[in-house]
């Protein structure tokens, strides 16, 4: 029987960045949002570490009110139940405190933890750092980028691909671990399990004052980093664009770019050049 | 009684040392920075019998190395590394430790970081120093699509992860001499509670998009399982390795080894071919660090046609055959 | 959040083969498996024969965002769930419910309701199937022609005339197993749209079913039929909103895309108009269809609801995915994109399941009876 914590990230689901270049700042709320990907994997493997060993799972997710979204699809998915932590003064944390209002909320609501799953990084801030600084904070055994996981007793087996080593490490719970995408195929929700997620679900909400938080600490007050600016490299770029028969085409490739592509696949191609004219 | 002068570290991830070249890179762009801010240069080093590497990053820049070499720090250790740094640091108060963005390198500086209660940038593609003085830290979000300009104001030391490959190490000079600075292993270190159990050096098995120089990736514009298998030509004629989009390997046109996307391989080639590929986010997020991108769509406004260097409108499938043969006529 | 679910699902189950399944008319049963254990074939059952229980709304969500993808299996969902579950647990026994729910709702066994044959297409009173007492079975001889469902079906709803003298009062709806003796599929039919559903023929030759396959009595057929076809009206509705839906986003995405004349096409007052009055239809058929499903699950009448549901789903599927081609240009006429595809599929929405026509007489009807 293992208590296990899932952390989740609701992160904006776009084909297309909504960026404003007027303004030159993304338009967060014009996105959907989704459970992150890495995010999705921690709570495969955490509902089925759950089917072999039994116990039970609490989804955690700090954000705006939207972000109950994925605590309720993490409960249709099997979650037991979802904790919010939402505030506007947890708002524009960096990694370190965001990491430090997790541990608080996990040490109040679920003292008695055996395992934190986290993805082990979200698709958009993508630093991979929220999982190792929240084991810190709790002060816990953490690994991560982990493929497997094998828990027996109190022993948590796991492996991991780092640099070029397969590694296999173990630990002792409790403990934190950060998963892959691509390791734990995640299940679909289930039909039946949504209506329920949404009538019944056991979902509360905190807010920083009854996490005891000094609001100094947390959110962008609490941050060491502070962003100046934010650009989109993308936007604007200039390219050639080349259109014609693709025979013709092919040679107006070769005539600008024999260089750069010889160059990167080894061969040179301009002996032919003459040949060819 | 002289002032300490300010100090730059770069941690010694010497790992995988010679394809592994973060550090390096490191060292070159922190003794430009170092210039900057009248600083010097140092390289933190922790292992056992690793000489060969304080000599290598002497070589490459470093003015000081701090070196704590013990057998039983033969292989790396997350949380036995993470106290030994933040220890030295404590102690000796640098003004930035940069560490190469590598698997261990994002884990470890995310631990010292919080450890020292400072900042932390992500996997930056660009450092400077700006007119206050600071780091300025370039830190790529939404799979690159956004860059962040961030800055850590009061905290030190100001730290950051940078991607390797960002900047070019500096040809070795081994004339070049450094002070050799001890920090023995302290008595009271605690024990490492994560235990490595076997480490084995991976065979660059599967790995060979994600470090391959050219790779021509196909979507569903190749129409058919039979003409996505040119692709395979094509790359063979490029010496490069062939990636697919999610559609594509659940149409089974490619394995899924091929995939390349947020839940597949990201790849960094000089030079991407992308034949018939709209481009999803999850895909082209995972292209971002290709140099340079040849996109080949019949639609003219699609996303990757937008995101390329040079984007050909045509048949996707026409224009691979069209390229397999001028290449074979070209390479004898 | 089912909205999200559902199309989560689809577009990654589904998406990547909708065209080749239209293409080889395939019925993918790879991704019929994953749907059975995610309650797809027990949508609105009770959850005591394995269902989801969902309101009528999140039905119509479910089956709009799978059709969306993939209007063939919608239309698979929305026969088996609204036309094949809903009649035995609306008027089946507790033992029927017993023997037949689970493995339909488990997705073991698809249903299908047989109504239309040769003769009898809008007139339903031309059945000539009939089901012969024969001590405590009834034998059932007949041909029922355009099943959906037909060619994977599994459990099958007959509606099947007891007395030749008397066909409107006598008849009967029996539940026949695909491997009674005496039952058979015929070819598959080879359709301009809804290819990947296997649409076929079912032969009836002397085929013995007992007589607690009957649901209700003889003479109950009738009272069945038309409440049965309200229900399905919904889950049509809806099939029909997918598919414009998914037309309406294509050709939004392509007239921002496609440049003529230095512009993007989006940037023509012609293209704008047509966007608008497409995306004002789609908002208008949604709200009639989830207005008929919120009197359906408040247990009003809801025939003419549906109807009007039903009528203006299936016009506006038609005439979206027409504009839709028609702002593709040339390549919405090809198979390299999806919209030739929908426009093919929405056509058929108009006919199935009581013609447009039909809809209309069932609206005249409850116009002409209220008292003003």
């Amino acid at each position: 029987m293992l208590n296990i914590v899932v952390c989740l990230k609701q992160v904006p689901m776009v084909s297309e960045l909504p960026w404003d270049p007027a303004t030159g700042t993304l338009r967060r709320e014009l996105a959907e949002g989704m459970m992150n990907p890495a995010c999705r994997a921690a709570l495969e493997a955490a509902l089925r570490i759950r089917e072999a060993q039994g116990g039970e799972i609490t989804a955690i997710t700090m954000g705006p009110k939207m972000a109950e979204e994925v605590l309720r699809e993490a409960i249709a998915l099997g979650a037991d139940r979802g904790v919010l932590l939402n505030d506007r003064k947890m708002a524009g944390a960096d990694t370190s405190v965001t990491s430090f209002t997790l541990a608080r909320a996990i040490e109040k609501t679920c003292p008695e933890f055996d395992l934190v799953l986290c993805g082990f990084a979200t698709s958009d801030s993508e630093t991979a750092q929220v999982g190792p600084q929240l084991a810190e904070e709790l002060d816990i055994p953490g690994v991560g980028y982990v493929d497997q996981i094998a828990v027996s007793g109190r022993t948590v087996r796991m492996q991991r691909l780092s640099d070029n080593f397969l590694e296999t490490l173990e630990m002792d719970l409790p403990g934190l671990i950060t998963v892959m995408t691509g390791a734990y195929i995640p299940r679909h929700v289930p039909m039946g399990g949504l209506q329920a997620a949404f009538d019944i679900a056991d979902i509360v909400t905190l807010d920083a004052a009854s996490l005891d938080l000094d609001p100094e600490r947390i959110g962008v007050k609490g941050s060491a980093t502070k962003i100046l600016s934010v650009t989109s490299p993308l936007a604007g770029k200039k390219n050639v664009v080349l259109t014609g028969t693709p025979k013709r085409i092919v040679e107006q490739l070769f005539e600008r770019f024999d260089d750069k592509i010889g160059g990167a696949i080894g061969k040179d191609l301009k002996a032919d050049k003459k040949k060819r004219s | 009684m002289s002032v300490k002068k300010r100090a730059i570290w770069v941690f010694g991830d010497y790992r995988n040392y010679f394809q592994n070249r973060a550090t390096l890179q490191l060292l070159s762009r922190a003794m430009t920075l170092a210039k900057a801010i009248d600083a010097e240069v140092c390289a933190v080093v922790i292992g056992h019998e690793v000489g060969e590497y304080v000599m290598e990053y002497t070589a490459h820049g470093a003015d000081k190395i701090y070196l704590t070499d013990h057998p039983s720090l033969k292989n790396y250790s997350m949380e036995t590394y993470t106290v030994l740094m933040e220890r030295l640091a404590r102690r000796e108060k640098p003004e930035i430790i940069l560490i190469g963005a590598t698997t261990f390198g994002r884990e470890f500086a995310s631990r010292v970081a919080k450890r020292l209660g400072t900042g932390l940038s992500a996997d930056c593609i660009g450092l400077d120093i700006n007119g206050e003085g600071l780091l300025v830290q370039m830190a790529p979000s939404f799979g690159g699509n956004l860059v962040a300009q961030i800055v850590t104001p009061e905290r030190r030391p100001q730290m950051a992860t940078v991607r390797p490959g960002t900047f070019a190490e500096i040809p070795h000079d081994y004339d070049r001499k450094s002070e050799v600075v001890q920090a023995p292993l302290p008595e009271d270190l605690p024990g490492d509670r994560v235990r490595l159990i076997e480490s084995e050096r991976c065979p660059q098995r599967g790995r060979k998009i994600e470090e391959a120089k050219v790779v021509v990736c196909g979507g569903r514009g190749m129409g058919s399982k039979k003409k996505f298998a040119k692709l395979f030509e094509l790359a063979e004629l490029l010496n490069g390795e062939v990636g697919a989009t999610r559609p594509v390997v659940y149409a089974d046109w490619a394995d899924h080894d091929a995939l390349v996307g947020q839940a597949g391989k990201h790849i960094k080639p000089q030079i991407l071919f992308s034949f018939g590929i709209s481009g999803a986010i999850q895909h082209t997020a995972a292209c971002n660090d290709a140099k340079f991108i040849i996109a080949v769509n019949k639609n003219p406004n699609a996303a990757m046609m937008k995101k390329a260097d040079v984007a050909i409108v045509a048949d996707a499938s026409q224009l691979c055959t069209a390229l397999i043969q001028e290449l074979k006529r070209c390479i004898r | 959040m089912v909205r999200k679910a559902v199309r989560m699902f689809a577009e990654t189950e589904l998406g990547p083969i909708a065209r080749d399944i239209d293409r080889d008319a395939r019925f993918p049963w790879e991704v019929v498996e994953k749907m059975r254990p995610l309650h797809f074939f027990g949508l609105q059952a009770p959850k005591a024969f394995g269902g989801a229980e969902m309101d009528s709304i999140s039905y119509a969500i479910t089956i709009e965002e799978i059709s969306r993808v993939s209007a063939a299996v919608g239309l698979c969902l929305t026969v088996h769930n609204s036309v094949g579950i809903y009649p035995i647990e609306r008027f089946g026994t507790e033992e029927q419910k017993r023997r037949f729910l689970p493995s339909m709702t488990r997705g073991e066994r698809i249903g299908a309701f047989c109504l239309t044959e040769a003769n009898a297409g809008s007139d339903a009173g031309g059945v000539e199937t009939i089901a012969v007492r024969d001590g405590n079975d009834y034998i059932i001889n007949g041909t029922k022609i355009f099943v959906t469902n037909g060619g994977i079906c599994g459990t099958s709803l007959i509606f099947a005339i007891t007395d030749p003298q008397n066909p409107q009062r006598s008849a009967g709806v029996f539940i026949v197993d695909k491997d009674t003796p005496g039952f058979a599929v015929g070819e598959i039919e080879d359709l301009c749209g809804m290819r990947a559903n296997p649409v076929s023929s079912l032969f009836l030759e002397d085929c013995r079913v007992p007589e607690t396959n009957l649901l209700c009595r003889p003479g109950d057929g009738l009272k069945i039929g038309l409440v049965t076809l309200d229900t399905g009206r919904l889950g049509i509705a809806a099939q029909a909103l997918g598919l414009a839906q998914a037309a309406f986003e294509d050709a939004v995405r392509y007239s921002k895309e496609r440049q003529q004349f230095r512009k993007p096409i989006s940037s023509f007052q012609t293209i704008q108009n047509y966007l608008a009055d497409m995306a004002t239809e789609i908002s208008a058929a949604r709200l009639l269809l989830y207005r008929a499903c919120a009197v359906k699950d408040s247990g009003g009448l809801f025939s003419a609801e549906a109807a009007m549901a039903k009528l203006f789903c299936s016009a506006t599927a038609t005439r979206v995915t027409n504009l839709a081609v028609q702002i593709h240009g040339g390549y919405g006429y090809s198979k390299e994109y999806d919209v030739e595809r929908y426009f093919r599929d929405a056509k058929v929405t108009e006919i199935y399941e009581g013609t447009s026509e039909v809809q209309r007489m069932v609206i005249a009807r409850d116009v002409l009876a209220q008292r003003t």
